[in-house]
């Protein structure tokens, strides 16, 4: 996009990601509350918000804690009377969950919009989590696009359909479709004036307990039959008509690779493509299925819509035969593409396929034998990988358990350094350290960002300082969220809107921490003793290491014109000691292959210094003011 | 419309998305159908990324295997990484400049006196040509300084790709959208890489 488009009140065409064209729709439907923790593939909705908020300033946006409260302050906002969106990754929503079983019960009251996106393939996820599941189980209803226009004009609907029945609308996602580019027709944007509600005016009743919870479950069972009656006629359900007794059932992005599929392999079968997963439109798949012999279900992760199908197919007797994952037709695990679509298609109509997928995976396989992996690296400069070379050379020969946490440090399970025995999922290296500790005889570490801190780690730490546990935190403090493109936390000195700056020292120092070491992340050779040292004491004790992440301190720099200038090898002092590579693993340095001796990449690197200071014969300098 | 597939590939930071972004924007101000499928993920620079650029007639945003008519590289060893989305014959467009990763550097400072070697540029190209022999490789980093700025390699890179039979924007099309999608004071450096890469690729 270009950003002037994106703020344009006027219609147009525009390219969009899909994420920007689900806040684009927010916009235009008036949404007055934001708040979001940020989460791939979702994490640019919020950047997005984040920049319109910032033009269209009746728009209150935060960037909250956690999802849980994020969901809330959206939903207090919606029972206020006003328009409210959130978004999260499926793993955020465990998180936001109970907060979300319970509005299932409660219900909204304005349009109260949440976006939840899947990863198949676990691209930037800890599992391969099926988010659909959580409308069924709490009563809510869900639209499932496969494009950006279509999420775009989904959102628009889901913004009324959760008004009109004042229940919570969920537009679940996934990677593939967040991260999805193409033309969208957006529409004008009118803002009404925001003018604070008065309580008595809007009021609603939104608690719910043992009689309340049994009457207001069977409400929202009520509202969501009603809503199946919408379903079955809504656009975003289409039947294409085709030829023969064989058809396709799907979403998502599937809908879209069964499209390819089938151009490739010529063929006209009906398909129907479902946009609402729940409640399904089971008159509408009565009706697809009625003339039909066979069916495939086409969908990603678990078979959902697979075993929906086959209770309707039972209910209307019709002898379907069923193909997809129960009978082995289709993968459960990873993502899908054109290429596994084609495969079963073509077996199941006999069909020749044009492209041997598989020759070509298994030629490519043995052609790139030849070439390193590249794995995702702690950026130059990054703080990180200077924090994690002091902790590394501090616990050499001793027993150790590191118990890692989310965030870009997480990079530590990869190779090279292979340096992580537990990693779970936000917060957990505390509560599992806790659990560790009690048992075993080594020492344990755990170590979390400052977004992860606060998002779920302070009350396992809490809990750890009351009860007396022993294990050393370590809080790799870089002042932002960094590895979902740097969005601020509740330790940042921006946001949105006006912020206060929570310290992450007094914080821990109230909760009752005794032991807390503050460090320059860049002082890495003296941080190595420091360290050593801490680990030896008793309790729970808390290492705060401070460096901003790189690539926000380089944007900001950048912004501000302040000059970023790297360093040098000089070819006279280097003697080949690699001291600046090993354990180090800088990606702005490479070996001349000549020489033997380290090179930097003036590019990539950001000039951090830390190499220079590894350096026995300090053979490394800042190119100095003039180049750059 | 035609289909026609282009994939990106490159390491993170090198303007990777900015490309497919120009891209994408010059197709739909000539109404072109594109559908682009990027790899966002994690925000970490240096790892290997992609995009998948499909114009034309066709709905996924993943171009299927052996059915991408070029791969435009940003890096070496990145024109080799997704070799299997290339279609027979296929062009590819890449720099020669190879970025070695930490990986590869590790064992041969670990191991130093096996004196062990970084894959080249030559034997990269020996792996490509069994799949195609169009095969246009340009110096993009000195290209871009050339250029004054850089940070233009991704626009050199196009405007060698633009040079291809059958590519299906033309050099208009392409400098306004370059104008809409940059910062205005790298307008004129781009423009400049975007001439010079197109007049490498016809030498
Ligand atoms: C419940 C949940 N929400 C969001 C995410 C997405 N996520 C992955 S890493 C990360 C950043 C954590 O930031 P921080 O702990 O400060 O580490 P940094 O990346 O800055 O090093 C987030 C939010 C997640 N994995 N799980």
């Amino acid at each position: 996009m270009s950003f002037q488009d994106l703020i344009d009140p006027k219609p147009k065409k525009v390219f969009l990601l899909a994420n920007e064209a689900i806040a684009r729709a927010a916009l235009e439907s008036d949404v007055k509350v934001a708040a979001f923790y940020p989460g791939s593939p979702t994490s640019e909705i919020l950047d997005t918000m984040y920049l319109l908020s910032g033009k269209y300033d009746d728009i209150k946006m935060e960037v909250s804690i956690n999802e849980k409260v994020a969901l809330e302050t959206v939903a207090g906002a919606s029972m206020g009377g006003f328009r409210s969106l959130t978004s999260m990754k499926s793993v955020g929503l465990n998180v936001a969950s109970d907060t979300f079983y319970t509005l299932g019960y409660t219900g909204v009251n304005a349009g109260c919009v949440l976006v939840v996106a899947d990863d198949p393939h676990a691209h930037s996820s800890q599992s391969e989590q099926d988010g659909r599941y959580f409308a069924q189980t709490g009563h809510v209803p869900m639209l499932e696009p496969s494009t950006p226009e279509e999420a775009y004009q989904m959102i628009k609907y889901a913004f009324n359909l959760s008004e009109k029945f004042k229940i919570l609308a969920l537009v679940r996602t996934s990677t593939r479709v967040n991260h999805q580019y193409a033309p969208v027709n957006i529409g004008e944007v009118k803002r009404r004036p925001f003018i604070k509600n008065k309580w008595n005016d809007v009021k609603g009743k939104y608690f719910t307990l043992s009689d309340t919870a049994r009457r207001l479950k069977s409400e929202a069972i009520e509202k969501l039959i009603k809503i199946e009656e919408d379903f079955n006629s809504l656009q975003f359900n289409k039947i294409i008509d085709g030829e023969g007794k064989v058809g396709v059932i799907t979403s998502g992005v599937s809908f879209l690779y069964t499209l390819d599929a089938l151009d490739n392999l010529n063929l006209k079968i009906p398909v129907l493509k479902l946009g609402t997963t729940y409640p399904i439109p089971k008159k509408l798949v009565s009706t697809f299925i009625k003339n039909l012999d066979k069916i495939i279900v086409i969908e990603e992760l678990l078979p959902y819509l697979e075993q929906h199908i086959k209770i309707i197919a039972k209910d209307s007797d019709c002898g379907l035969e069923i193909f997809g994952k129960e009978t082995g037709h289709l993968p459960y695990v990873g993502e899908y593409n054109v290429s596994i679509v084609i495969d079963v298609l073509s077996k199941i109509f006999e069909k020749n396929i044009k492209i041997n997928y598989k020759e070509i995976l298994k030629r490519s396989e043995e052609l790139k034998k030849v070439i390193p992996k590249r794995f995702p690296v702690f950026c130059a400069g990054c703080p990180h990988r200077s924090t994690l070379w002091s902790l590394q050379q501090a616990v050499k020969g001793t027993n150790f358990v590191l118990n890692n946490d989310i965030g870009c440090y997480s990079m530590l399970q990869l190779e090279p350094y292979n340096l992580t025995d537990m990693m779970l999922c936000m917060g957990a290296s505390q509560g599992i350290s806790s659990g560790m500790q009690h048992v075993l005889n080594d020492k344990i570490i755990s170590l979390v960002g400052d977004s992860t801190f606060f998002h779920a780690a302070l009350p396992g730490l809490i809990n750890a300082i009351h009860n007396q546990h022993d294990y050393t935190v370590f809080i790799l403090d870089n002042s932002v969220t960094a590895m979902t493109g740097q969005q601020p936390n509740p330790g940042s000195d921006f946001g949105p809107n006006k912020v206060v700056e929570i310290d992450i020292e007094s914080v821990v120092r109230g909760i009752g921490v005794q032991n807390i070491l503050s460090i320059n992340a860049y002082d890495l050779k003296n941080n190595v003793e420091l360290i050593k040292q801490f680990l030896d004491k008793e309790g729970v004790k808390v290492i705060i290491s401070h460096g901003p992440c790189a690539l926000y301190n380089d944007r900001k720099k950048r912004a501000s014109g302040v000059p970023i200038i790297p360093n040098k090898v000089s070819s006279e002092a280097c003697k080949t000691i690699y001291a600046c590579v090993r354990d180090f693993y800088c990606p702005a340095i490479e070996l001349n292959m000549d020489t033997r001796q380290t090179e930097i990449q003036l590019d990539v690197c950001n000039g951090c210094m830390s190499c220079a200071k590894l350096c026995p014969v300090t053979a490394i300098k800042s190119v100095g003011s003039e180049l750059k | 419309m035609k289909s026609y597939n282009i994939l990106l590939t490159g390491v993170g930071g090198q303007g990777l998305m900015l490309l497919s972004q120009i891209l994408g924007d010059a197709c739909t101000s000539k109404d072109y159908p594109v559908v682009v499928g990027a790899q966002h993920g994690l925000a970490q620079r240096s790892g290997s990324i992609s995009a998948h650029v499909r114009m034309g007639d066709v709905y996924s945003p993943l171009i299927p295997y052996g059915s991408a008519d070029m791969i435009i590289a940003m890096e070496g060893m990145e024109a080799l990484r997704y070799i299997e989305y290339l279609k027979e014959g296929g062009v590819i467009v890449m720099n020669s400049r190879i970025m070695h990763p930490p990986l590869e550097t590790a064992p041969i400072v670990k191991n130093r006196q096996e004196k062990k070697e970084y894959i080249t540029i030559d034997q990269i190209f020996q792996q490509l040509k069994k799949v195609t022999n169009k095969i246009i490789s340009l110096d993009a980093n000195l290209l871009a300084l050339e250029a004054g700025n850089p940070r233009t390699e991704n626009i050199v890179l196009l405007g060698a790709a633009s040079t291809q039979k059958d590519f299906p924007l033309d050099s208009e099309t392409l400098t306004n959208a370059i104008k809409r999608n940059v910062p205005e004071k790298t307008i004129e450096a781009n423009l400049k890489a975007l001439e010079i890469g197109r007049r490498q690729a016809e030498i």
